[in-house]
């Protein structure tokens, strides 16, 4: 059973979201991803039934939802903020839809206690729900969603609000629940590094327009724009203009010099945008005779551990650059000033149109 | 300071209010200093017993139907946003900016024999003779409902704007219509308000002298026309305060009530 948007678009006055064309199959893990403002939550309310869209439909399986209620869906949300139930205790904040269909009281008792014991809070049923820390209020209102196994899961930034070892931790529990459970999660989120390890595929969205769907490999290594490719994950960029032919590379003439650029099997305007990720750059302590070539000084130098990310300035610009711990000891040690060079392989760099910046 | 200040305006009265209820009546309208439980007994009486319960049925239909009737208008102000709210609250006072003797006189005005309501349905041809209104028990109703309905407004008003609305989403989100989600979530959480709200109504409602005494003329006794009547008529001020002591009783019930009830509690979630 796939959910399929199509065409779906929402006009607040103030905000438009541009018609939007989307399928999502039966147990994907699917993340709405983007900044503050992008749309991703109207996606989201607009799945949920909260609001009805502007034009466009919204199919799941066979059945045209596009005017039902939220109640009239087989689709649960996890509101930002849980929005448990203050009256009721944990047991019945998870019972609460399985009550309303009529479920009888053995069965319930069964599948809530199933569910609690899903998400590792099965001692917590008698609680009230004013007495749960963040994480375990996470929880209650996943497994209120998930007790009676609704086709599709809604999250609205589920993790914002947990601290960071909490949050990591809740990552790895939803990417298993979902598997477990078999049901298909959407989640919306503004962080990439979210994005990138909870999903089957990543939707990227930018000021109401959705600007590029895939895995996040994809996503990662071959952005549709500079936007997408900066929103994924730190970049540096070189614009240029292309200007020899070589046959399977072009040349690029920028400020910064002349590098290659390898053609990547679509036709590219003149203008273009050189995407570096800052771990496919490699810091030289000497001049090689590499294809691409910067010359530059350390402005200062982060260790973090696992690898060490170096502040460079180059003529003009800024680069950032990652160097891994298992390189970085075999060589030199650098300091801030050091005079340095930066190369990088021509198939590492991702050629895009340009793009102005900005949300 | 204003501790002195409660003391010698509140305290000081009530206590001497309650110290008289358990003295004895003599000639002349003197109090004689022999305490006696006579006055509480006499409340309890059939005669007193009667206008006592005569009261308490008035006041609870009139609470009941502040409750209908202002329930809707509170969850309309509480959907409400900006102006319209804003325009809606003022509607509701305004009448509360003008003086409540002028606000009974109004519906006297409204309802009485040669009232707007009788003279429009007369001219109408819809009746023969005017409606009594006034100086029945309706009319004593209908005064009791128009001047404490904005009381109940509030609290309700309160209680609604107090529940988050992601409340509501969510039972949706998982099932509930619209009349489920009310019944389910809407009233639990708004119980403690309104019910408080209701009693802060009731209470005085039974203690009330001046609509009774100016819509419901002679005939019609509340428990508040008694008591004033024992004080400046009968010139039997133990009884009085008898009377006074136990309404006094009904009070400390409400307020102890609202300290177990009166709560807003959180929304669920994030602590």
């Amino acid at each position: 059973m796939s959910l399929r948007l199509v065409e779906v678009s929402k006009d607040f006055g103030s905000f438009r979201l541009a018609p939007l064309n989307l399928t999502i199959e039966r147990g994907e893990f699917f993340c709405l991803l983007g900044p503050s403002g992008c749309g991703k939550t109207t996606v989201l309310r607009l799945i949920g039934g909260f609001e009805p869209p502007s034009s466009g439909q919204i199919w799941l399986g066979d059945r045209n939802m596009t005017h039902f209620p939220p109640n009239e869906r087989n689709v649960h949300t996890v509101f930002q903020r849980y929005a448990l139930f203050p009256h009721l205790n944990v047991f019945e904040n998870v019972a609460f839809s399985l009550r309303l269909k009529g479920t009888s009281k053995t069965s319930i008792e069964e599948k809530v206690r199933d569910i609690l014991r899903l998400v590792e809070i099965e001692t917590l049923a008698d609680r009230k729900t004013t007495q749960l820390s963040g994480g375990q209020a996470q929880r209650v209102a996943l497994a209120r969603a998930l007790v009676d196994h609704p086709e599709v899961l809604l999250l609205d930034e589920p993790l914002s609000a947990l601290d960071p070892a909490l949050r990591l931790k809740m990552r790895e529990e939803l990417k298993t629940l979902c598997r477990k459970v078999g049901s298909t999660f959407l989640m919306v989120t503004h962080d990439q590094e979210e994005a990138l390890q909870l999903s089957d595929r990543i939707a990227v969205l930018r000021n109401g327009n959705c600007l590029q769907v895939g895995p996040p490999k994809m996503i990662y290594e071959d952005p549709v724009d500079t936007f997408v490719a900066g929103f994924i994950g730190p970049v540096n960029e070189i614009h240029g203009e292309l200007a020899e032919d070589l046959g399977e590379q072009f040349t690029l003439q920028c400020t910064l010099g002349t590098f290659k650029v390898k053609k990547n099997g679509t036709p590219l305007p003149k203008q273009i945008s050189l995407v570096l990720r800052p771990e496919k750059m490699r810091i030289l302590r000497q001049k090689t005779a590499a294809e691409n070539l910067v010359e530059g000084q350390v402005l200062d130098i982060c260790y973090l551990g696992s690898r060490t990310e170096y502040n460079v300035r180059l003529p003009g610009t800024q680069f950032k650059v990652f160097e891994p711990e298992l390189e970085r000891m075999k060589k030199k040690s650098l300091n801030a000033g050091d005079r340095i060079f930066l190369t990088w392989k021509t198939e590492d760099a991702i050629v895009l149109r340009r793009v102005e910046s900005g949300t | 300071m204003f501790i002195t200040w409660l003391t010698l305006l509140t305290l000081l009265p009530f206590l001497m209010i309650l110290g008289m209820s358990f003295m004895k009546k003599t000639t002349g309208g003197w109090i004689a200093l022999e305490p006696t439980v006579g006055n509480y007994a006499r409340c309890f009486s059939w005669l007193y017993a009667k206008v006592f319960w005569k009261t308490i049925v008035l006041a609870g239909l009139a609470t009941l139907s502040c409750l209908l009737v202002g329930f809707p208008v509170a969850y309309y102000l509480a959907k409400a946003q900006g102006t319209q709210r804003q325009v809606g609250l003022i509607l509701l006072f305004i009448p509360f900016w003008t003086n409540f003797i002028l606000r009974i006189y109004g519906i006297i005005s409204l309802f009485g024999n040669h009232g707007l309501l009788n003279q429009t349905l007369l001219s109408f041809g819809l009746l023969d003779n005017p409606l009594q209104i006034l100086y029945t028990r309706f009319g004593v109703y209908l005064g009791l409902l128009y001047n404490y309905l904005p009381f109940l407004v509030v609290p309700i008003f309160s209680s609604l704007e107090k529940l988050d609305f992601r409340l509501r989403e969510a039972a949706q989100d998982l099932g509930a219509n619209r009349v489920q989600t009310f019944w389910k979530i809407v009233v639990p959480n708004i119980k403690g308000g309104v019910f408080v709200g209701s009693l802060f109504v009731f209470i005085p409602m039974v203690g009330e002298y001046v609509i009774p005494d100016l819509l419901g003329g002679a005939k019609e006794a509340f428990l508040g026309n008694v008591m004033v009547s024992q004080f400046f008529v009968m010139q039997d001020w133990p009884f009085g305060s008898a009377i006074a002591g136990l309404l006094s009783v009904l009070l400390l019930v409400a307020l102890w009530l609202h300290h177990r009830w009166g709560f807003v509690r959180p929304v669920g979630g994030i602590p």
